[in-house]
């Protein structure tokens, strides 16, 4: 049996698209067959929540009553994939809460399985977070994400700088999440339903809907290319080994 | 079962080659065959087509996401009706881009509509390469490649690999350059006869014009059926 894994998708500040990566992920491993559960800190409003309610609880991840619903359950829970979407500025703390508790270090012995999905916005600033991350995470497989999603022009980073904090952790590994077209992204929005589902033309319940072909084509397109990343990246394989990986974007929105 | 209904694209990377001649005749043969037809014009400037089909044409343009959903939302909305679009040289690339990443002709396909892509055959490179292009793009349309025979007879021997379903050539045959003055000026329609009386086109002008229309609807009718089969296959496929 695979071992119970856990994913964490932070950033230091807002509005870097963590919910987007987070949602993408819980359509990934949806399309996997991988029970996953996820975990949204921004309480009390819950993006992620709205967009996943199956499967997303609001938690506080500050607090130690939800730290023990979220990791004293790893064991035991169904789900196999813990998603946690953590608050914008609680990376540094959540991490530090984690080393606290002990779960950094059930990730070295390979008890868990630990993953960071640190999303970088276009700026300079959140890169010397990562300085500061850096010194929690040890084993944990390190996601660095440049999420294009809303851009408009590219990174502006000197190369340089972004290498030397890159190269601060061991085995970072980048993701690239292209743009998606705005319409095609605010109507996902509108309709507060998976990325699969809107690609799959059906509503929240399940029931068809009635969205806009085109749009539907872009975001199809676009979820291929995140997908191709986290094959890319081998993230099924993390999280559990033996995993169907024929799968694409068609079949999973059926 | 037949098809409900079909999307025609006539496409070609070069300007200048008769698809404008070939999505009216398209039209008039699918008015004639009794179907309620729709047609989208690609091309900018001047609405060539607008001007013999008013009511039926729709000018498009997809350089933004606004032209991009009126033109394939309404391409794939299951409403009976025969699409003829008339792809301007210009539009080719970008098109053939954004149909294959949205999966235009799948998702027809899983509609019930049969798409096809008649593709005007001409000797230069860019065609060469965009035909091939289409081969891999966009897989699951019916690619029935043209030769229009007034281009000359050396337009695509030992320059095209035309494969699968493409493999048979609709030929469109030359038309006696006397006549070409009267199918050129608006108003004119291949489907209504009773036009040409009206305008005056001579009995013998006239005769030698059905003549060429029965060639070229036997051609479309041939086309008809190689589009039909291909739905079948694709629906026993699925």
């Amino acid at each position: 049996m695979a071992r119970p894994a856990v994913i964490l998708v932070g950033a230091d500040k807002g509005g870097v698209g963590k919910t987007t990566i987070a949602r993408t992920l819980l359509d990934y491993f949806g399309a996997h067959n991988t029970p996953t559960r996820a975990f949204d800190t921004e309480s009390p409003r819950g993006t992620l929540k709205r967009f996943h309610p199956g499967v997303t609880e609001v938690v506080d991840v500050t607090s130690i009553p939800d730290q023990m619903k979220i990791f004293d359950t790893l064991g035991s829970a169904e789900a196999k994939v813990t998603v946690i979407d953590v608050r914008a500025g609680l990376l540094s703390s959540t991490l530090q809460a984690l080393s606290d508790i002990g779960f950094i270090e059930s990730a070295k012995k390979g008890q868990i399985t630990f993953a960071v999905f640190h999303i970088l916005g276009p700026s300079i600033a959140s890169l010397e977070e990562i300085a500061e991350t850096a010194r929690f995470v040890g084993d944990a497989s390190y996601f660095l994400v440049k999420n294009h999603i809303n851009d408009t022009s590219f990174f502006e980073w000197d190369p340089a700088t972004y290498n030397s904090y890159f190269k601060q952790i061991k085995g970072a590994e980048e993701i690239t999440i292209p743009k998606l077209n705005e319409m095609a992204c605010e109507q996902v929005e509108v309709a507060s339903v998976p990325y699969v589902s809107f690609v799959a033309n059906k509503n929240g319940k399940g029931e068809p809907a009635n969205f806009s072909f085109v749009l539907r084509g872009y975001v199809r397109h676009w979820l291929g290319q995140v997908w191709g990343e986290f094959d890319r990246v081998k993230l099924t394989d993390l999280v559990a080994p033996k995993i169907e990986k024929e799968k694409n974007v068609r079949q999973a929105a059926g | 079962m037949s098809f409900r209904s079909s999307v025609t694209i006539v496409a070609s990377p070069r300007p200048r080659v008769g698809k404008t001649l070939l999505a009216r005749l398209l039209i008039d043969f699918h008015v004639l065959e009794g179907r309620s037809v729709a047609a989208f014009d690609l091309n900018s400037g001047e609405g060539r087509l607008a001007q013999f089909f008013p009511e039926r044409t729709t000018a498009s343009a997809i350089g933004d996401i606004k032209g991009q959903m009126a033109l394939f939302d309404r391409l794939i909305a299951a409403d009976d009706t025969t699409k003829i679009v008339d792809l301007g040289h210009e539009s080719f690339e970008s098109f053939f881009k954004l149909a294959g990443q949205i999966g235009f002709a799948e998702e027809a396909r899983r509609r019930g509509i049969a798409p096809a892509v008649l593709f005007v055959l001409t000797p230069d490179r860019t065609s060469v390469e965009a035909y091939r292009s289409l081969c891999e793009r966009v897989p699951q349309a019916t690619l029935a490649p043209v030769h229009n025979e007034i281009l000359g007879p050396t337009q695509y021997r030992g320059k095209y690999d035309l494969i699968g379903g493409g493999a048979v050539v609709v030929r469109l045959p030359v038309l006696a350059p006397g006549l070409r003055k009267y199918i050129e000026t608006p108003p004119f329609s291949f489907a209504d006869s009773k036009l040409a009386a009206k305008l005056d086109v001579p009995i013998d002008i006239n005769m030698e014009l059905q003549r060429w229309l029965r060639r070229v609807f036997l051609e479309f009718r041939e086309l008809d059926l190689r589009i039909l089969l291909a739905d079948l296959q694709s629906s026993i496929r699925l």
